[in-house]
């Protein structure tokens, strides 16, 4: 297995797919330093101001650490099966006596624990910039399951990417996890929303209601939200301040844990019956 | 498993797609060290046939072992080599660095996996540019490279799906030596192809299959029902000489023209032909015609090619599917 996980490695870099998100990733956070430096650089004394502002800061890194580490997950793995069923790659190596299972989970392994090391540095570089310019939380037991939450998302995208990709037509399959993601993603802005809306309790209800059922599509964006929460208000708090709608809840967190299980199983048990 | 066990075998083995395609009811024994070639139209299930045999599909119906193991079966699987019909692999690895992880895949490694790689470039006619990336191959030598492939770990049988559709005429020739070389080594060898010449100079037995059944099976020569055919140019031939001909060699001689009109025509050459058992039957029609006064000019064998007796097999299917 370790040899497929070395090849899911040596594809990324060799497609330069780590690369150009490093160089871009490198520009980013070369802007986000500005942004830090300008939001923060006229507060001193108002405490309340400063957290408000370093929250603001944490939101706009975290909005695009999500969105990137999320797009390099999908379409690092979007074609793992069909794409290349389809261009006669897999089948010279499924014929090898080598049981698919190895080859499936040596694959995810291969893709989650490489775009899972570049969240990492992302995850360390962001909170480096914001402790720079707005100062950070000490509580290193709210960074640590903010980096967990964080690395959630990760697993499962790649775990529903290698599920749909047993399925459908490499194309069709990037198309289907980017809708997906977007479908969640968009949860999480109509929970923001209805936050911020004066309307009737029923209509906030509907819409929450709404926002959680998109969110459960994918809950990579949920727990990104969630990752934000404890970023920004500590684990132990349960009202969100500054950072809109309602943080996903601990039994949204476990939900997303039975995602992985449930995608991976699945996609592993469609991958041992299919016909190459 | 010993050397009377057949390399592959298979009994009643189906594999039906959703659209109803695929292959039906196949049972077909190989020996070991045996070529045996599989023709077909496109279409017609052979494929589908080799992918079951190899694990990549699972069978509708039926079973089939290969050297003993169940089709499909991590043992079975460690005795093939696979040259897939749609060959491709990885671009952004150079061929030698595919070789290596497919040697891994097999479970060989160090001094070993480098010697076999190095012999398997040169034997493949890759060389040195197996330190390429695979995005510079051409089809050809990516087609190569699958034969490498295939080739590694010194697997008893090869499962060659149109071994050399992608390459040159010299790169055919040098494929065909190679199987032969292989044959040689006592490899079992099952080859998809369109190439008659390769399948009738490289194969001891073969099978056509159409619409997914297997509906012949045998020799090149039990296909083609060979009977020898010979041919003469005669000059200063009449219809009189055909009769005593006839008569003295007691063999079917007719003309190949139809439209022979002894009238207008009696200063040119004509064709004969005549079923004839051997080449003394020959003899013997040659030294009658001269004795008989005629000029022979040429006399020669003319026998069925398989290409011919393919497209007359598989069109004569055709019309009579279609008739039903």
């Amino acid at each position: 297995m370790n040899m497929i996980i070395s090849a899911t490695w040596k594809e990324m870099i060799r497609r330069k797919m780590l690369l150009i998100a490093a160089v871009l990733t490198v520009l980013f956070l070369a802007v986000y330093w500005f942004i830090g430096d300008t939001v923060s650089g006229e507060v001193h004394g108002d405490l309340l101001m400063q957290v408000a502002r370093r929250n603001a800061i944490l939101s706009l890194g975290f909005f695009f650490a999500g969105f990137v580490v999320a797009f390099l997950a999908i379409f690092g793995s979007f074609s793992v099966i069909s794409g290349e069923a389809e261009q006669g790659i897999l089948q010279s190596v499924l014929t090898r006596p080598l049981p698919r299972w190895k080859w499936y989970i040596g694959r995810w392994i291969g893709y989650v624990t490489l775009i899972g090391a570049y969240a990492l540095l992302l995850f360390a570089a962001l909170l480096w910039i914001t402790n720079i310019h707005a100062g950070l939380t000490r509580d290193y037991g709210d960074i640590l399951v903010s980096l967990l939450l964080f690395l959630g998302a990760v697993p499962i995208l790649v775990s529903a990417s290698m599920l749909g990709s047993t399925l459908f037509s490499g194309i069709g399959n990037g198309v289907f996890m980017t809708m997906l993601y977007g479908a969640s993603w968009l949860g999480g802005m109509v929970e923001k929303v209805r936050s911020i809306l004066p309307v009737e309790e029923n209509v906030q209800a509907t819409l929450s209601r709404i926002g959680t059922l998109l969110s459960l599509l994918t809950p990579a964006d949920g727990l990104q939200r969630r990752m934000l929460f404890v970023l920004t208000q500590g684990s132990d708090e349960r009202i969100p301040f500054l950072t809109g709608g309602n943080p996903p809840s601990d039994t949204f967190v476990i939900y997303s844990a039975i995602f992985v299980v449930f995608a991976f199983g699945v996609g592993l048990w469609l991958f041992k019956r299919k016909d190459f | 498993m010993n050397s009377l066990t057949p390399a592959i075998q298979t009994q009643s083995l189906s594999k039906i797609y959703d659209n109803g395609r695929g292959c039906r009811d196949i049972t077909l024994t190989v020996g070991q060290g045996e070529a045996f070639g599989f023709l077909g139209p496109n279409g017609a299930g052979k494929s589908t046939f080799v992918k079951t045999l190899v694990g990549l599909v699972s069978a509708s119906s039926g079973s089939g072992l290969l050297l003993g193991e169940p089709i499909g079966s991590l043992k079975a699987r460690a005795q093939i080599g696979y040259l897939p019909e749609l060959y491709r692999y990885p671009e952004w690895l150079t061929g030698e660095e595919v070789l290596k992880f497919h040697a891994g895949l097999l479970g060989i490694k160090g001094k070993e996996m480098n010697m076999q790689i190095r012999t398997l470039l040169d034997e493949v006619s890759i060389g040195k540019r197996g330190l390429d990336r695979v995005k510079q191959y051409s089809k050809g030598m990516q087609q190569r490279l699958g034969l490498a492939c295939a080739l590694l770990g010194n697997p008893q049988i090869l499962f060659l799906d149109e071994p050399s559709s992608a390459m040159d005429p010299v790169g055919r020739r040098e494929v065909r030596e190679l199987l032969l070389e292989l044959k040689k080594r006592g490899k079992t060898l099952f080859l998809n192809s369109h190439l008659m010449q390769d399948v009738e100079t490289v194969c001891d037995r073969m099978a056509l299959m159409l619409n997914g059944n297997m509906i012949r099976t045998g020799t090149v020569e039990e296909l083609l029902q060979v009977q020898v055919r010979w041919r003469f140019k005669v000059g200063g031939f009449s219809t009189q000489s055909l009769e005593w001909l006839r008569a003295e060699s007691g063999l079917n001689i007719t003309l190949e023209d139809p439209n022979y009109n002894p009238a207008q025509d009696w200063e040119s050459p004509v064709w004969l032909q005549a079923e004839i058992a051997d080449e003394n039957q020959a003899g013997l029609l040659n030294m009658l015609i001269m004795e008989q006064g005629m000029t022979l000019y040429e006399s020669s064998m003319q026998s069925e090619k398989l290409e011919d007796w393919f497209v007359d097999t598989v069109s004569g299917q055709d019309q009579r599917g279609e008739r039903g």
